[in-house]
């Protein structure tokens, strides 16, 4: 009985392989179940961000868990989340890898991985391996209020201009602070001395003097924005967008020292039981569909290069500056902190806020 | 005897093991992660025990101004709620008659919707577009808008009042209901004014009342920091900012344990030696 039971699992077993990757590419997509938890900021929940994986694979479930910023997700994860995809920002890629939190991608099993260009892939790459999916994109750069400064801003100083004395919002974020300052002097952000996070931390602390409140999550200064109390704020270009829509005189300004730009990446978490699921919704994540929600709801750039080569609104060119070669020149990428710069970087931010 | 015994742990065991897990222990973890040197690694694993959190914030300084301050706030803003609370305490005790029940009620009907969206409230009344100084602009008793009423440290007391007053009347009630009421017949018979009466029978009885509404307020806002953060703008921060940066901002789980171990041990002395002061027994006596 045994053996015969043995034997016939053999065959089968073997009749499976024949077919080439087991059953589960068997199901069609619109059959296949299971469920997937991501963990994501707040507004890419919205079914707009993750359309085509939803429409394709009707039958999966996905939940949404929150984080408030990069520090918010990492210490989630560290802490045992048991997310299956999480998305974090340049920047906060090396600590995953290090702690070993992070899932190498097999690249191989994404249909859309060619329609990113090489550029975009090497942000993902920690230590040599593609450990992350790159997938939104934009600029940080200082948002205004055009009917309360019709003469424009065109330095990063303006964040700490006494002149918008009680009108001045910053990010709520150390190392923010500490880029902003390297771009209006010059230093190196990769290597900033101890000299020098002394006079950043004096910089600051006398800022705070001017500045309203630091804003933690993006509605938060959009409101600020929008009933007058904020003039001048550090902001995502998501920012900008919300508020253009809601008819708010803003501009986002090209200050000299050069605009901040950052890349948003998926990541697996390392032992996710899901993996070809979570591939597949990865893979999802880059397609069109979803691509031009990012560039159309939040004026974000996608990865996927067909999604940009199909942008013809006048607006949203502006907002990439399509139009200016020489932006993507004067735009700085964030570096990776390393866990010793965020650990004094943010502990630099605590004083300011502690300060008398 | 068994059959109590066993009465006893039904009814100890449910809240002793909830405690234990969701107090207890969480608590001794922070404890224990105070003494890590490194916030790398895994969380679990085993570290040397070391006091260098501890010893980087007794050296850098930075933070005690702050926890100074947050504990006067909490000081501040624990004997505003607890004096405001205690006539509408008074109220429901000896005035409201049939009524006190309904007036319970309208006391709580604030606790029916969230916190968040109460301060929200306060900030469209405060703001600089807000309620108070559109109607001053408009009566024409300012020029320019108040700036003084949002997004700083007075913000964050006034908010924090307004919050705890109801928490601070409910212990304040308990204890003016219990009060024999014969015993005001007695000091009226004795000749003593109504202003007397209060101040000899009423106050005195209901002190531990008082007291434990004050505490109750107290406590708890001295590690507050979600009003700071919706109210207090950039001058306006207490010292559970802080430690909240640790935790979610800077993922240094150790120095902010460290910072909150400093917190909770400082708190306890506070309220110990505000006991040995007031000593509750002599008060009942």
């Amino acid at each position: 009985m045994k053996r015969q039971l043995f034997a016939t699992l053999f065959i089968a077993s073997l009749l499976l392989a024949a077919c080439g990757g087991g059953t589960a590419t068997e199901v069609p997509p619109d059959q296949l179940t299971g469920s997937l938890t991501v963990l994501d900021w707040a507004g890419y929940d919205a079914p707009d961000f993750w359309v085509d994986f939803q429409t394709t694979y009707p039958k999966v479930t996905v939940n949404f868990e929150i984080g408030a910023s990069d520090a918010d997700i990492y210490t989630k994860m560290k802490a045992g989340d048991q997310a299956d995809i999480f998305h974090p920002y340049t920047g906060w890629l090396q600590f995953y890898v290090d702690e070993g939190l992070v899932e190498e991608i097999d690249t191989s099993k994404l249909t859309n991985w060619n329609k990113v260009p090489d550029d975009f892939k090497k942000i993902g790459q920690i230590n040599g391996k593609q450990y992350f999916l790159p997938w939104d994109w934009g600029f940080t750069s200082i948002l205004y209020r055009t009917d309360k400064i019709p003469e424009g801003v065109d330095s990063w100083a303006a964040l700490m201009d006494p002149k918008y004395q009680g009108h001045i919002s910053m990010w709520d974020d150390g190392p923010g602070a500490v880029t902003i300052s390297s771009y209006i002097h010059g230093y190196d952000e990769t290597n900033i001395t101890s000299a020098q996070l002394a006079l950043i931390k004096e910089e600051w602390t006398q800022q705070r003097d001017s500045n309203l409140f630091y804003w933690a999550g993006e509605p938060e200064l959009v409101e600020g924005m929008a009933n007058g109390d904020v003039w001048v704020a550090y902001a995502w270009q998501g920012a900008y967008a919300t508020l253009l829509g809601q008819g708010v005189p803003v501009a986002y300004a090209n200050p000299k020292e050069g605009r901040n730009s950052w890349v948003g990446v998926y990541g697996i978490r390392k032992g996710a039981t899901n993996m070809d699921l979570a591939l597949k919704f990865l893979d999802a994540k880059l397609a069109t569909a979803t691509g031009n929600n990012v560039v159309n709801l939040f004026y974000y750039g996608h990865s996927n290069q067909d999604v940009m080569n199909g942008i013809t609104d006048e607006t949203l060119k502006q907002a990439f500056s399509i139009g200016d070669p020489s932006i993507l020149s004067k735009t700085n990428f964030t570096p990776n902190l390393t866990a010793e710069q965020r650990d004094d970087w943010t502990a630099m931010w605590a004083e300011v806020k502690a300060a008398p | 005897m068994l059959d109590r015994r066993a009465t006893f742990w039904a009814l100890y065991l449910p809240p002793l093991l909830w405690l234990g897990a969701f107090f207890v222990i969480p608590l001794a973890l922070m404890a224990a992660f105070s003494t890590r040197a490194e916030s790398g690694g895994d969380l679990l694993r085993l570290w040397t025990p070391s006091l260098k959190q501890y010893l980087d914030l007794f050296t850098s300084g930075a933070y005690w101004r702050l926890l100074r301050l947050s504990a006067l706030m909490a000081l501040a803003i624990a004997t505003m709620a607890t004096t405001l609370a205690y006539p509408i305490a008074y109220f429901l005790a000896f005035r409201a008659g049939r009524r006190a029940g309904f007036y319970l009620v309208l006391l709580l009907v604030p606790f029916w919707t969230s916190y968040l969206l109460r301060v929200m409230a306060l900030k469209i009344m405060l703001g600089s577009n807000g309620v108070v100084n559109s109607f001053l602009t408009y009566t024409g008793l300012i020029g320019e808008p108040l700036t003084i009423l949002l997004y700083n440290r007075y913000a964050v007391v006034i908010t924090l009042i307004y919050v705890w007053i109801p928490f601070a009347a409910l212990p304040i009630l308990a204890a003016l209901q219990r009060i024999d009421l014969s015993l005001f017949e007695a000091a009226a018979d004795l000749g003593a004014t109504p202003f007397r009466q209060f101040w000899r029978v009423t106050l005195p009885l209901s002190l531990p009342g008082v007291l434990a509404a004050f505490f109750m307020v107290f406590i708890p806002t001295v590690g507050e920091y979600v009003t700071p953060l919706l109210v207090g703008g950039s001058r306006g921060f207490m010292y559970g900012n802080i430690i909240q940066d640790f935790f979610t901002k800077a993922a240094n789980w150790p120095l902010g344990s460290a910072l909150s171990m400093i917190m909770l041990v400082s708190t306890l002395v506070m309220v110990a030696v505000a006991l040995r002061l007031v000593d509750l027994r002599k008060l009942i006596e």
